[in-house]
């Protein structure tokens, strides 16, 4: 049976971990080569890394980043953040990611989806969606969550499956950062009209929101804070959902 | 003493690096040394094959053509009988036909052809672990790999293979076969090199038993 996989993300900044999206309050939370290397060794079943301050100047030592840590896991790694065209994805896939994913640009423009799938295969692209409710309507947004469009997630989701996108990373705006639990409603409604690979991300504060990521059909369910400051560990989170009668890998 | 050579097949569709990684640290400090197939004249002196299929069956069986390879590469595995080890595509092109895309013909090494995942509102790829079953246990597959869970990534699985050479089976809306054999040649369905320590084990066993 596939198991549902566990997946901490590692936000970076000038080769260090750091909380969140909040750009005013930087806090370091440790060494990503670090941090990979644990959480491959106790158990995750995935790596999501994240350039969140993605610059021209800065994305050497991103890069030496992902190939270092490419080196010391043996398990997938999708990396994101600051890709804006094919040659971002290809340079990326050579320092060792599996998959990248693509926000803004995909937005901006939606033919690099295509084009990158059938050059490096659809497991490869990963699309992320940022969401947000505007009223009743869940919209797209972009740039971190700082410009809105006009597009739904649920009519983006169906475009970017067709398109040729391999899987989605779904945050909702709504709900990151502030560890109440998964956007359940914004992730149903994705995952009803899509049949690709869905990551549930944005939210997780306690056990339960793992389980409850799960119930909305996503097969990846991704988490940082709780991760990075200890507060569960990759097997706790396991232990639990096992004992949910969720599939995990132990 | 002379090293013993895995050849490790770089069709040019996709990237290598993850394996390429992995073989790297397993004969680290052992008589053994890795050879990057990229040209027919790589293939003198090997011992042993590795072909990390990404991207399209069409894709690589063309590759294998344009560049060269296929023809050397069925001699050295059929009539030399050296041992090879296919992933995911690499294992996919073993079969009669492949039906991503295009009808295409295989190297038809084990019978059987290569189709989708058919049922209705399957999440497709088959993303992520998923546990084997062992069938037929082999040197590779000892009983030690029963029932362990390993990374996959398809949308294409291999149908009509004789049970025979099914090693094991793993349950994605239907039972399929997740690891073939016949004599010197295994094929698996899941990404070793990305399965951390099961993973690995299947490699070691590979390099240091077949």
């Amino acid at each position: 049976m596939l198991k549902v996989r566990i997946i901490p993300c590692l936000d970076i900044i000038k080769n260090k971990v750091v909380k969140g999206v909040n750009f005013k309050n930087i806090k370091v939370l440790g060494d990503p080569v670090h941090l990979a290397r644990k959480y491959s060794d106790n158990g995750a079943d995935e790596l999501c890394m994240l350039d969140i301050k993605a610059s021209h100047e800065k994305r050497k030592t991103f890069l030496k980043t992902v190939e270092a840590i490419a080196k010391v896991i043996d398990i997938p790694l999708t990396v994101g953040g600051g890709v804006s065209d094919i040659k971002d994805i290809t340079t990326l896939l050579n320092a060792g990611a599996d998959k990248v994913s693509i926000n803004t640009t995909a937005v901006l423009n939606p033919n690099l989806i295509k084009i990158s799938s059938l050059k490096h295969g659809s497991q490869c692209i990963v699309v992320a969606i940022d969401g947000k409710r505007y009223g009743k309507k869940m919209l797209v947004t972009i740039k971190g969550g700082r410009e809105r469009t006009n597009k739904t997630v649920v009519s983006w989701a169906k475009n970017v499956q067709n398109l040729g996108a391999g899987e989605l990373l779904v945050t909702s705006m709504d709900t990151d950062g502030i560890q109440t639990g998964f956007d359940k409603e914004m992730l149903i409604a994705i995952n009803k009209a899509v049949n690709i690979p869905v990551i549930a991300s944005g939210g997780v504060g306690e056990l339960k929101h793992f389980k409850e990521g799960y119930k909305t059909r996503s097969t990846g369910l991704l988490a940082a804070s709780v991760f990075h400051t200890s507060k569960f560990s990759i097997q706790q989170v396991k232990k639990f959902l096992k004992e949910e009668g969720v599939p995990v890998r132990i | 003493m002379k090293k013993k050579v895995i050849g490790l097949i770089d069709s040019g569709s996709g990237n290598i690096g993850s394996i390429k990684k992995s073989i790297s640290n397993i004969i680290e400090n052992k008589p053994y040394q890795l050879q990057i197939i990229k040209t027919k004249k790589d293939f003198n002196n090997i011992d042993k094959i590795i072909l990390p299929g990404q991207g399209a069956f069409a894709t690589l069986m063309e590759n294998l053509h344009k560049k060269n390879l296929y023809t050397q590469l069925l001699k050295l595995i059929k009539e030399l009988s050296i041992p090879y080890l296919g992933i995911c595509v690499g294992m996919q092109i073993l079969a009669t036909y492949g039906y991503e895309n295009k009808k295409i013909k295989g190297l038809d090494i084990i019978k059987g052809e290569i189709i989708k995942f058919k049922k209705k509102n399957l999440i497709i790829p088959h993303m992520g672990w998923n546990t084997i079953k062992l069938k037929n246990k082999n040197i590779v597959f000892d009983q030690t790999t029963d029932l362990k869970d390993f990374y996959f990534v398809h949308s294409y699985y291999f149908k009509g293979v004789n049970s025979k050479n099914v090693t094991a089976t793993t349950k994605y809306s239907n039972n399929f076969p997740s690891v073939v054999n016949i004599g010197n040649v295994y094929g698996v369905q899941f990404h070793p090199e990305k399965s951390h320590k099961e993973g690995s084990k299947i490699i070691k066993n590979f390099i240091f038993k077949s």
